[in-house]
């Protein structure tokens, strides 16, 4: 009897409050079993999901795994995001509120020592904070001409294969593009066209202007504080958050 | 003219659209005028009131004019590096080259020209504005390139020899530089670590535990052979069975002698002291120590409080002596100087029970 008390309450919620672009056509009855059969199977799905790090849109939640149970999609999507807390230490964040799509982030504290990751990722990470880095303390926003020209003092151009990065055009314009960790915008009036590139909404969730300030600040010994203009930036971005 | 900028376009139909607008009348950028793009805009739109649209018959004059501007539009769009350096006056003087040139307009062809030309003036002027308006400090980048490099273990000291002219010449890169950048660099991301199964699939196999019930029961059987009298011919050679082979041929060593001379006992150090061999005296315990267990002999004390043994006749044996015997665990020790001192003392020349093999030398060292 609770059960179906439950269920019906669930399935009100969600008519009453919840999304806007949904229009359940039946509240059917949901078991607590069912239920959490579907949290358990979207678990899994976004940590499989996030192993390339592409972000996950709302609409493939829907059709791989929520399927018939749309009415209880908040609930689902809540609590398999409060198992990936609890269980994983992961937290699922919304990076795109209009088109809702999703990433993992961490949520435990940066543990010391060595990080048990493969190497092809740690590499790219290091090219990645560098990118971000420059991008920051260049005031948010650089032309991919100004990027290029950086990385060729780090013996990295975009014409040639690295020995490390492989094609690294492709790994700068396309794949940290895609994972949101850059974005790129064309400039306009520009001909042949140029683009810049700014960080993107993961780049902004998994670290922050401070972290990378203090990035910059240790790899040329100097206190953060003295770039003061980035500094009270960062300091400002942090309050945010 | 109105500064748009919205599409490079410079079509003369588009050109007289926006003419038609109010000059003043902007489109928000969200940039703050510089100087000089206030002065060109301001000197457009005097201009462009004043324009006489006549019919233009001075062909030439007209051909001449539109190279000039071509040519001009080109330099500007060449030299866009430059011009944007905040040191360089250069794009003044593009403007106030086309200004020159405007004055020899008097058709909407050639003005269209000086409208293209204005749009990427304008650019340049914005461009440089953004680079005078950052905010942010100073930021050398190139030295932060280098103490990067110094990060990733850079040896600056020696050449590398590379087909590459475009490398830095006198500085080694190690192979491993962006793995180091990479170990730094995981600290700074709240990055959730990707999901891969350890041990991959899992895949059963049912015909594992049938083997491991038929080797049980192999087992089982050579033991219940070995409790039978010794007689039993066994079938097979195998390790186990070597060592029940010795066991066996100790067994019937031991009752040969007894049958000889049933009724003196015999001491335990004289049957399984080997003179000639250490290693062999403690096989022979060994041995012995089995047929203990399986009661087919026992040990017990004389008066002299020294160990004898004797064989347990199969038809007595069973329950009469487990029930009445104690079964008691001893364990001996034995080190070649009490070897050879037990030797010494009951003046043991021979081993009772015959080793298999003949003596290598090796083995006679080690006595």
């Amino acid at each position: 009897m609770s059960q179906r008390k439950r269920s019906k309450g669930l399935g009100s919620s969600q008519l009453t409050g919840g999304e806007d672009d949904f229009i359940p056509t039946q509240v059917e009855r949901r078991s607590q079993d069912q239920v959490n059969q579907k949290v358990s199977e979207l678990v899994q799905f976004l940590l499989v999901k996030d192993q390339k790090k592409i972000p996950i849109k709302r609409a493939d939640m829907l059709k791989n795994i929520i399927r018939e149970y749309r009415d209880a999609y908040s609930e689902i999507v809540k609590r398999a995001d409060r198992t990936l807390q609890a269980v994983f230490g992961l937290q699922l964040v919304e990076i795109d509120t209009k088109r809702h799509i999703y990433i993992l982030i961490n949520n435990l504290p940066r543990p010391e020592g060595q990080h048990l990751c493969r190497d092809k990722e740690k590499e790219k990470m290091g090219l990645l904070l560098v990118i971000l880095s420059f991008i920051f303390m260049k005031g948010n926003s650089v032309k991919d001409s100004a990027l290029w020209e950086f990385l060729h003092l780090l013996r990295v151009y975009p014409g040639k294969q690295h020995s490390v990065f492989g094609d690294v055009r492709k790994l700068v314009t396309e794949e940290f593009v895609r994972q949101k960790y850059l974005e790129t915008t064309a400039i306009p009036l520009t001909d042949p066209p140029e683009f810049k590139y700014q960080w993107g909404p993961r780049a902004e969730k998994e670290t922050s202007k401070k972290d990378v300030l203090n990035f910059v600040a240790k790899m040329q010994s100097k206190d953060p504080t003295f770039w003061a203009s980035q500094y009270s930036e960062a300091e400002a971005n942090k309050a945010t958050t | 003219m109105s500064h748009t900028g919205n599409s490079g376009e410079s079509s003369p139909a588009s050109r007289r659209r926006r003419r038609s607008r109010p000059p003043h009348a902007q489109e928000d950028r969200a940039e703050e005028d510089t100087a000089e793009e206030e002065t060109a805009e301001e000197a457009a739109g005097e201009r462009l009131r004043q324009l006489d649209i006549g019919d233009g018959d001075d062909r030439e004059h007209n051909r001449m004019i539109r190279s000039q501007y071509r040519e001009l539009i080109s330099t500007v769009q060449q030299n866009r590096e430059a011009m944007l350096n905040s040191k360089s006056n250069r794009l003044t003087e593009a403007l106030e080259e086309a200004n020159r040139l405007f004055d020899g307009v008097c058709r909407a062809r050639e003005a269209a020209l000086d409208a293209q030309f204005l749009v990427i003036a304008s650019n340049i002027g914005k461009e440089k504005a953004n680079e005078l308006h950052s905010e942010m400090s100073a930021f050398d980048s190139t030295a932060f390139a280098e103490d990067l490099l110094t990060f990733m273990g850079i040896n600056r000291t020696e050449v590398e020899e590379t087909d590459d002219s475009e490398d830095v010449p006198g500085a080694f890169l190690p192979s491993d530089a962006w793995r180091t950048m990479g170990e730094e660099a995981s600290k700074y991301f709240r990055r959730a670590p990707t999901f891969h199964y350890m041990m991959g699939s899992f895949k059963s196999e049912p015909p594992a535990p049938k083997q491991r019930i038929e080797r049980q029961k192999k087992a089982g059987r050579g033991k219940a052979e070995q409790a039978m009298p010794a007689q039993l011919k066994k079938m097979e050679e195998s390790h186990q069975e070597a060592t029940e082979k010795e066991v066996e041929r100790i067994l019937r060593i031991l009752q040969t002698h007894f049958e000889n001379d049933p009724n003196t006992p015999i001491s335990f150090f004289d049957f399984v002291m080997d003179p000639n061999s250490f290693a062999r005296t403690v096989e022979n315990v060994f041995h012995v120590s089995f047929l203990i267990r399986d009661g087919l002999a026992k040990i017990k004390l004389d008066e002299d409080e020294l160990p004898i043994i004797e064989p347990i006749k199969p038809s007595e044996g069973g329950e009469e002596d487990s029930r009445a015997g104690v079964r008691n665990q001893v364990v001996i020790s034995l080190d070649q100087r009490e070897w050879k001192e037990i030797i010494e003392t009951f003046q043991i020349r021979e081993a009772m029970i015959t080793p298999l093999y003949e003596n290598t030398e090796e083995e006679m060292e080690t006595e």
